[in-house]
């Protein structure tokens, strides 16, 4: 059976298809739930103090105080939104919204990934690109009509083709686990790449767009044992606090050789290690 | 009104648990209904909500098919053994079904590894299996306690 399915993906694609749209569907409401409760918590509080003078201004203060903790989320909300407009345009990838939901979920799930509230008939097919205003995210791995779920940069079985941003030195992005740095394989001797470069994607591999910042680096030095460079890098976007990404859905129009090449500043910008 | 409530705390159950495993990850939630199922003789439930099961686990998981299966399978099969050396309704019963448990966990992980080329991390994977372990039998104990709820009695 499980020879068959490796051939078929048909029981993948049953679980894909019933497992993991029915959690979306149990974390949707939970979701749902948590805001209402939250929302009917808040305003019980701005109305319990209402009988006394004294206890009026208290109950004032309090709904102001709870207006400004909501209003200061929604500000976060709508500088992460508006960031996520500011991404690059091109023809030939449509960004599409989403919201992460949960992290990894259950005892199969051994890869460092997330889920997110957008399937295949919302154009989150599998191998689509995730990123963030800040860079790369992953690719989704698999999809439900309604959720999917995305396989994160620092995965070990990630691999992203990518370049310097500066000095255009090639090679593989690999993850090496959850909180721990990337490495670059392949990397050429004679590469221009030095400590703090950006890497962005190269769009050799036809799975990233070209041009997307994907991490930063923090160790350049000489292998004893192979002919190429040993380089470390961390991501650019924190991938343990992410709400919002985007999907960048191929549009099947021709992808345009300078594509992404004029990284927006807002990618340029550089993260804390 | 007995199936009714019945009907209720399995999709409370089946919520709770999904809610449980977004918050902590490799956790499985899940096996404690099927514990619960098997301490119940509840085998009619069973024939539906044990697939059921299985195709959510397969479903937010990241592996190939086939994990959940083998590791159901082993739940029953414990569970059968059991039947003849043991009170299989008390806590400490499931305290020790919970700790054997953490070896079929553990050689799952790296079996499918390397069949999957998954990178195995022994010590994050042995993490995963105490924490199974502990969540188990405390798990078990709060839904029993709920579960009488629903041992509604129809007045005719």
């Amino acid at each position: 059976m499980y020879t068959w399915n490796q051939r078929t993906r048909t029981l993948d694609e049953l679980a894909e298809n019933i497992g993991l749209e029915l959690t979306g569907v149990a974390l949707t409401s939970m979701h749902t739930l948590r805001d209402f409760a939250l929302d009917y918590w808040r305003r019980y509080f701005a109305l319990v103090s209402v009988r006394e003078e004294n206890e009026q201004l208290k109950a004032r203060l309090d709904s102001l105080e709870a207006r400004l903790v909501e209003d200061r989320e929604s500000l976060a909300e709508l500088e992460r939104l508006r960031g996520l407009i500011d991404l690059p345009k091109s023809p030939s990838w449509k960004p599409l919204g989403a919201r992460v939901l949960a992290g990894r979920m259950g005892p199969n799930a051994v890869r460092a990934s997330i889920v997110i509230n957008r399937g295949y008939v919302m154009g989150g097919r599998p191998n689509t690109p995730i990123i963030t205003n800040n860079g790369l995210v992953g690719r989704i791995l698999r999809a439900s009509p309604h959720m999917a779920t995305v396989l994160l940069i620092t995965d070990p079985t990630s691999r992203v083709a990518i370049s310097s941003q500066t000095g255009r030195a090639f090679g593989i992005l690999i993850g090496k686990g959850p909180e721990l740095q990337l490495e670059v394989i392949y990397m050429r001797r004679d590469a221009n790449i030095k400590h703090g470069d950006v890497l962005i994607t190269a769009g050799v591999d036809q799975k990233f767009p070209k041009g997307i910042p994907v991490a930063r680096v923090t160790r350049v030095a000489h292998s004893d044992y192979t002919q190429f460079l040993v380089v470390e890098a961390v991501p650019l976007v924190d991938l343990r606090h992410l709400e919002e990404v985007v999907l960048l859905d191929p549009t099947g129009t021709a992808r345009l050789p300078e594509e992404f090449d004029d990284v927006p500043t807002r990618f340029a910008v550089p993260l804390a290690p | 009104m007995k199936m009714l409530c019945n009907m209720i705390w399995w999709a409370a159950f089946i919520t709770s648990a999904v809610v449980v495993q977004s918050l902590l990850p490799g956790l499985d939630a899940l096996v404690v209904g099927l514990l619960i199922l098997l301490q119940n003789r509840d085998y009619k439930n069973m024939f539906w909500l044990a697939p059921f099961f299985i195709f959510l686990q397969e479903g937010m998981g990241t592996r190939f098919f086939g994990g959940s299966i083998f590791l159901y399978s082993v739940v029953v099969v414990i569970f059968r053994m059991s039947l003849w050396f043991f009170e299989v309704e008390n806590f400490l019963f499931v305290f020790l079904l919970s700790a054997c448990l953490m070896v079929p966990y553990y050689v799952l992980d790296w079996f499918m590894a390397s069949l999957q080329n998954i990178t195995f991390d022994m010590e994050k994977t042995l993490d995963k299996c105490f924490l199974q372990a502990v969540f188990l039998p405390f798990a078990w104990y709060f839904c029993t306690m709920t579960r009488r709820w629903t041992k509604y009695d129809d007045v005719t």
